[in-house]
């Protein structure tokens, strides 16, 4: 979809998966690095049958091109300049200044290129106190709230295990970039996105990071589910090979879905079906009125832990499934690498890299169809070191002999 | 037939398209909410009987439950026209496809196969509008054996491995806070869909996409997931733990008064980071990253001897000062007075119907040459079904009256 377009993507391991979800939707991405490798490269983990190649840059380098140029040689800088000519983006993500410093700020670049759409990741944005800040994945989720609001109530709070942040703002980077395409084609001119990681963390907060400002009180940690107005909510619970997350509460919005947890209980003969008379979406409201026992969710709530804990995952999701309840398991890795769905959704890839080297990747993050056909995935492999810095460079019209010279002397 | 003005134009790069958003919760709303903030007119159709999950849950106004108290629903729906209308009933449906001709985009998030039952779904639209772009959003897809899986976002964290992800190794999984699938799912489908808008103004081509926000979710995954298919380990809760930064933690400091605790998130990535750590709780600057990593448990107690002494801010600026990522543990309140937050004009005050003000959350970008964001609240429960009927459709006061007899809008 997006074929006419071409990324320059500067970024590092700080916005990679930005040009990423472009190359994914069809554009030409263009991944530059210096001449001795992205710092991308060093970020774990690695792969277990190559140990100096990092997993993480594969990962979110997948489907772009790759080309070096030392941007902090002139000549280098001028090749760049060169390249730029061709792009519709430039997406980066080197610490606040740093362009500035090597004269390939916007200021500098829109007045050259005024077509062009300059995206800039960093921690907490180009400007404003905090714009030199060192940032991090986890620096960032405590600048942006959600860290203080995860872990175990007795212990610090804590992170998910693979870093998010720098992905979730890179999400943002690659949607600001296609607003600023929208914008353009109203105005004939390109224009900064500027993207602050703290800003994408708060969305991990689902609203909450609103809470003090309209008089809401904080929300807490809280193991396994939720914690508001002081009243914990559970979610997780234990099977007999792993967990499960099971909401099943009182209300208007997903009672239905316990009244749904009661005729299974029923059915298994373990609840009493007068139960069945029960109407959890008007449960709360009759509790209040002194019309309802307050103590028949609290027993059912312990009897549905307790056939729960009986089986496994896959016995509940089945369960789920057919009684159309609010509980799925908490998968692993290796149950999400033998998702029975993932599978049937032809969820991973085998991409081809050098020789007989094959490695699975996840798919696409969406399954998109053109005029109802399918679009086919963008297979190409993550770039080795220079790997198209002949096609490209020879396509801004470099002959043999200078890119021999450049490369001899480092500058690509 | 009375005529037709339309719904007034927004203003940004999206003005003039138009979208009909029947998604609900978090994951589908934010996407609209998002395409309204750049001057789309966003009609959200939300169903009378069936509450919004977002209007359920809180924050709340004045922590007071309601279904127009919530700062989430509110936060995920500004500047959207509301209609209600119950699908079930048929003048309801005929009602929806005369907006689909209006629409150059519909988003849905229903369970996979209802809205097929009111022929409703993708393939009976695009026989309406070949030309329609349409976002079908669930939380693992429209296809497969468990397509039909009933899924807040916390069941999608669950079946995204988040929430096995976030925990501590000697105990159940904490998991992340609240639906974690929502949070990257409306990154992917917001993308595609501007891509698919710009694809269709240049060739005409209608787009359908189905969203399994668990399949967008893992790209975030992605290398944990490439680890173990390629033969390495798979990757296990480690709480804060990290494979190249040592120390890497959460760290306790001296609480202000009015609260119980406060925290202080540190990262050092490198030796030098570590020499200037080492030099101000008094370590061996000189112990490279394994032997830190050896000596992990105790530079976590120096560090929190050091730490606990003081306050966070004042901490997280000393360290900054000397190049090391730190940044205390923001509360809600601690953000609504953050000086980045400001700067960037995050948080937008709106005049409210019911609450005088509220507050939202702006856009997630600074576009340089665009003003963009919210400028009207999210809708109060059918609040611009007259107007919507009236001047989107053209139907005349008699006609709505018709229509609201027979169940379809309530």
């Amino acid at each position: 979809m997006l074929s006419p377009y071409r990324v320059i993507d500067l970024t590092d391991e700080r916005g990679l998966l930005a040009g990423q979800m472009l190359a994914d939707l069809g554009a030409d991405v263009i991944q530059v690095e210096p001449p001795d490798g992205s710092t991308g490269r060093g970020v774990a983990p690695f792969f277990a049958q190559y140990p100096d190649e990092s997993i993480y840059w594969a990962a979110y380098t997948r489907g772009k091109r790759g080309l070096t140029c030392d941007l902090e040689d002139a000549r280098g800088r001028d090749l760049f300049v060169r390249l730029l000519e061709t792009a519709d983006f430039l997406i980066e993500s080197s610490d606040v200044g740093r362009m500035a410093d090597l004269g390939l700020d916007y200021e500098t670049l829109h007045e050259q290129f005024p077509q062009l759409i300059y995206t800039s990741i960093s921690a907490f944005g180009q400007t404003g106190p905090k714009a030199h800040y060192v940032g991090s994945d986890l620096a960032i989720w405590a600048a942006g709230t959600p860290l203080l609001m995860t872990g175990d109530d007795d212990r610090p709070p804590i992170r998910v295990s693979q870093p998010q942040a720098w992905g979730h703002a890179s999400g943002d980077a690659a949607g600001g970039c296609m607003l600023a395409l929208h914008a353009r084609h109203q105005t004939g001119r390109g224009q900064q996105v500027d993207i602050s990681a703290q800003v994408s963390a708060a969305q991990a907060t689902l609203g909450q990071v609103l809470a003090y400002q309209i008089g809401a009180s904080e929300p807490e940690r809280y193991a396994g589910g939720v914690k508001a107005r002081g009243i914990g909510f559970r979610v997780s619970a234990e099977v007999d090979n792993g967990h499960i997350v099971l909401n099943m509460a009182p209300g208007p919005a997903v009672g239905h879905f316990a009244n749904h947890a009661v005729q299974w209980l029923v059915d298994i003969g373990a609840a009493d079906p007068a139960l069945l008379e029960e109407n959890f979406r008007t449960y709360a409201d009759r509790v209040a009125s002194g019309d309802a026992d307050p103590e028949i969710f609290p027993r059912i709530q312990q009897t549905m832990m307790a056939e729960v804990a009986k089986r496994t995952k896959e016995e509940m999701l089945e369960i789920s499934i057919k009684y159309d309840l609010l509980l799925v398991p908490v998968l692993t890795v290796v149950d999400l690498a033998e998702s029975r769905q993932l599978e049937a959704r032809q969820f991973w890839q085998e991409i081809d890299g050098d020789g007989s080297r094959q490695v699975t990747y996840p798919g696409p993050p969406l399954k998109i169809f053109v005029d109802g056909e399918p679009r086919p995935n963008n297979k190409r492999p993550p770039p080795r070191l220079g790997q198209h810095n002949d096609e490209i460079y020879a396509e801004l019209g470099l002959a043999q002999s200078d890119l021999a010279m450049l490369r001899s002397e480092g500058v690509i | 037939m009375t005529e037709m003005n339309g719904l007034p134009e927004g203003e940004g790069p999206l003005a003039g398209v138009n979208v009909l958003d029947l998604s609900w919760i978090v994951a589908g709303p934010t996407v609209g909410r998002a395409l309204a903030d750049v001057g789309a007119t966003v009609i959200r159709v939300e169903s009378p009987i069936r509450v919004d999950t977002a209007r359920v849950v809180g924050p709340f106004h004045g922590d007071l439950p309601g279904v127009e108290n919530s700062g989430l629903y509110g936060n995920v729906n500004a500047g959207k026209w509301g209609l209600t209308l119950s699908l079930n009933v048929p003048e309801a449906q005929d009602i929806f496809r005369r907006l689909v001709q209006w629409a150059d985009i519909v988003s849905e998030s229903f369970t996979a196969g209802i809205l097929a039952r009111w022929n409703l779904d993708y393939s009976q639209l695009r026989k309406l509008k070949p030309d329609l772009i349409m976002l079908s959003s669930t939380l693992l897809g429209q296809t497969g054996p468990y397509k039909q899986v009933s899924g807040f976002g916390s069941q999608g964290a669950g079946m995204s491995g988040v929430q096995h992800l976030t925990g501590w190794p000697d105990r159940a999984p904490a998991g992340p806070f609240g639906p974690y699938t929502d949070y990257p799912a409306p990154r992917f489908a917001l993308t595609a869909l501007l891509a698919a808008l710009d694809h269709r103004n240049r060739t005409g081509q209608g787009v359908f996409i189905d969203q399994s926000q668990a399949e967008g979710t893992l790209q975030l995954l992605a290398p944990a997931l490439i680890d173990y298919l390629n033969g390495g380990p798979a990757l296990e809760a480690r709480a804060n733990d990290d494979p190249q930064m040592c120390p890497h933690g959460v760290y306790p400091c001296r609480p202000p008064k009015d609260r119980k605790e406060s925290w202080l998130a540190l990262a050092v990535a490198n030796d030098k980071q570590w020499g200037s750590l080492a030099a101000l709780i008094g370590a061996d600057s000189a112990l490279p990253f394994a032997a830190r990593v050896g000596h992990q448990a105790e530079i976590d107690e120096a560090i929190s001897r050091w730490t606990v002494q003081r306050n966070a801010d004042d901490v997280e600026s000393i360290l900054q000062a000397v190049g090391i990522s730190a940044h205390r543990l923001a509360s809600t309140e601690d953000a609504a007075h953050d000086p980045q937050l400001a700067h960037r004009n995050h948080f937008r005050r709106l005049s409210h119907a019911l609450h005088g003000e509220t507050v939202v959350e702006g856009p997630r970008y600074i576009l340089s040459d665009s003003d963009v964001g919210p400028t009207r609240t999210a809708p109060q429960y059918g609040e611009h079904n007259e107007q919507i009927l009236r001047d989107v459709l053209g139907l005349s006061d008699g006609e709505i009256q018709n229509l609201a007899a027979t169940g379809a809008l309530s």
